[in-house]
């Protein structure tokens, strides 16, 4: 029988049924810094989907060891389901070896984990700070499906591309005449710029707001702080 | 990806205390790939005013040369030098009559008014403007240009302090995306005074 | 061709909770919703589990039946063990997150966004969830256009003070509902709260929200 289809009607079905996604992107925004003996991780505590505002206050830094911090934006439940299971890994490794992981076999695990769901990834971005052997601050930075990179100062999430090329400026030194090349902050330099930086952000990107949240790691141990931010 | 995006580009506006700054990188290509690094999106359009039109670049030239007539026209008729609020005016109107098949272009206007007060505008495609008293932002690296120049603008900045505010904010915001940057020009407009200056940057 | 993906087809709409000094309340309407069809009346979609812990949901109601059913009978495995643990607010909140997470990485979603609420060692607890499993606790939450007309005034009555009364709390959920009713063409007049303190969980109600029609009379046109 042929019947005609009004607006409501699609040909693929009567009616057009809501379409389902099993991703979202719940904003956040991860900064971390490193230098001689310590570094510093950041994140903003806002948690949103669309134009609402979920919470204003989700910490997205998580402690994995004594001396390493995840930091972890992007689709909320992957966070969640992510950290679940990498804490049990390090759970399992330090039952296993009696010793907690170290920072870049942590950041080698969190890799190879993101792989594993490479045909379903987890859609987050990844951020592990903490220190080396040496004691020195370390960043990996990794995108979705687990390419991992070394440095010294990145960040992540939605406000990344305001973030990014301020830290290239103050922290790498780009752009600068004379400058001393690879010459790393001091503890108080990088509390200032990553201060700075979620400031800036939270101006022009609607996703980064409420509170920053600080992750200091030295030797003593982990400091945290909470520092106010615009709400609006 | 968008129409806006095609040729790539970014240009910048600054207000500091009794100037202000206008800044562009000069690089043209079609997507990834890079024709020519001479191709710089602001243009003068009176003793003290200036023009930014990054965007498609075809617009960017038939826009510049539509008001460069229309501004010639009103110079004519009126005998005088056009106001950088009328200025803007005359942009948003040219752009509004293509509400429904718009130029691809997001106009910046920098310059001093006839008294030496410091005046910027920036305005979307179809000719929405705004006039903000810090920063105007339009390119494809508006949001690394944002970060950077939310962060070193000052208010009541000299011209010195205003040029490396906006250089630094122009150089790093181009180093973070692949279709801007290859050289860049400064101009920073005081009573009396334009100073032009081209940076030497990355060009990879 | 095996249907993963369905819609969502009986619903229901908003559910709101609230912490106060010593205890959480959470709230939902009567109505379950069949397309734009006000189909049930008469439906309480807030849910003791035991004297310490709630839920509320909103979203598919079979879904919503199907897991009540399942958090139902934890619950009596749990009494039965009688090893004095108990489901807690905590690990229920956390338990739901992970079968919506679950559920929805097969392509196969349980259609619900839950609130759940109850006292946690002895302190208020609420948490959201949502069909992808996506969870936070805060101290007001809302799921649906709760979130957009309800919130904003939990919200403010949370970060106003260091803590609420019972009485304020009810208040302002009466309020909420009202303010619902008029705005959200799926919800309904009457309406249940699910209440947790010290001496308990209980469900109160049904409610009616305050319809004042005698002001109708004063409107020019309205007869």
């Amino acid at each position: 029988m042929q019947r005609s289809l009004n607006n409501s009607e699609t040909l693929s079905g009567i009616i057009q049924k809501p379409q389902f996604s099993p991703y979202t992107d719940n904003g956040g925004t991860v900064i971390a810094v490193g230098g001689k003996g310590f570094v510093i991780i950041g994140c903003d505590s806002r948690l949103s989907s669309g134009y609402t505002i979920n919470t204003r206050f989700q910490p997205k830094l998580f402690k994995l060891t004594p001396q390493t911090v995840l930091g972890s934006a992007g689709c909320w439940c992957d966070v969640l389901t992510f950290v679940r299971l990498i804490e049990a890994r390090l759970k399992m490794y330090s039952y296993e070896h009696n010793k907690t992981m170290s920072t870049p076999a942590t950041a080698q695990l969190v890799s190879i984990m993101l792989y594993y769901k490479r045909f379903f990834p987890y859609y987050v971005s990844n951020l592990v700070a903490g220190l080396d052997e040496e004691g020195n601050g370390v960043v990996y930075s990794y995108d979705p499906v687990g390419h991992c990179e070394q440095s010294t100062y990145c960040a992540t999430g939605s406000s990344s591309a305001f973030i990014q090329p301020l830290l290239d400026n103050y922290v790498g030194k780009k752009n600068i005449a004379n400058a001393e090349k690879g010459k790393l902050l001091t503890q108080e330099e990088a509390l200032r710029v990553v201060n700075d930086a979620f400031v800036s952000a939270t101006e022009r990107n609607m996703y980064c707001g409420d509170s920053i949240i600080l992750n200091i790691i030295t030797e003593k141990g982990i400091e945290e702080r909470v520092i106010p931010l615009r709400k609006d | 990806m968008s129409i806006m995006n095609y040729n790539g580009g970014v240009v910048i506006a600054m207000k500091g205390k009794d100037c202000v700054a206008i800044a562009t990188d000069t690089r043209l290509g079609v997507r990834s790939l890079t024709l020519t690094t001479d191709f710089p999106k602001v243009f003068q359009m009176g003793p003290t005013l200036f023009l930014g039109l990054p965007g498609l670049a075809t617009d960017t030239m038939t826009v510049y040369q539509r008001l460069r007539f229309r501004l010639n026209m009103y110079e004519l008729r009126e005998n005088k030098r056009v106001r950088p609020q009328v200025f803007t005016s005359m942009v948003s109107n040219l752009l509004y009559e293509r509400r429904f098949g718009p130029y691809f272009v997001e106009p910046v206007v920098a310059g001093l008014d006839k008294d030496g007060t410091p005046y910027i505008a920036s305005m979307d495609l179809i000719g929405s403007y705004q006039e903000p008293e810090d920063i105007c932002v339009a390119g494809t690296c508006s949001e690394q240009a944002y970060g950077m120049a939310e962060a070193l603008w000052e208010k009541d900045m000299d011209a010195d302090k205003l040029f490396e505010a906006i250089s630094q904010s122009l150089m790093n915001a181009c180093d973070r995306d692949a279709i801007s940057g290859q050289g860049a020009i400064v101009h920073i407009v005081e009573k009396n005074k334009i100073t032009t200056k081209t940076l030497k940057m990355r060009m990879d | 061709m095996k249907y993963h993906t369905q819609s969502p087809a009986s619903t229901g709409t908003s559910v709101i909770g609230i912490t106060f000094n010593d205890g959480v309340l959470i709230a939902s309407d009567d109505l379950v919703s069949y397309g734009t069809l006000a189909r049930y009346r008469n439906i309480p979609r807030v849910l003791k589990v035991n004297e310490q812990t709630v839920v509320g949901c909103g979203g598919d109601f079979a879904d919503f039946q199907h897991l009540s059913k399942i958090i139902e009978q934890k619950q009596i495995d749990e009494e039965a063990n009688n090893d004095g643990f108990t489901l807690t607010p905590k690990a229920l909140h956390s338990w739901i997150t992970r079968v919506l997470y679950n559920r929805r990485s097969k392509f196969d979603p349980f259609w619900n966004t839950w609130v759940v609420g109850g006292l946690q060692d002895g302190k208020p607890f609420l948490g959201y969830v949502d069909m992808l499993g996506t969870a936070f606790v805060d101290r007001a939450v809302a799921t649906g256009y709760g979130e957009m007309i309800a919130k904003p005034l939990l919200w403010e009555a949370v970060e106003k003070k260091e803590s609420i009364t019972e009485e304020e709390a009810k208040d302002l959920i009466a309020k909420c509902m009202s303010l619902l009713f008029c705005r959200d063409s799926r919800a309904f007049p009457k309406y249940r709260i699910a209440k947790v303190t010290k001496d308990g969980s209980v469900i109160e109600g049904p409610f009616e929200v305050n319809v004042d029609w005698s002001i109708a009379a004063h409107v020019q046109g309205y007869e």
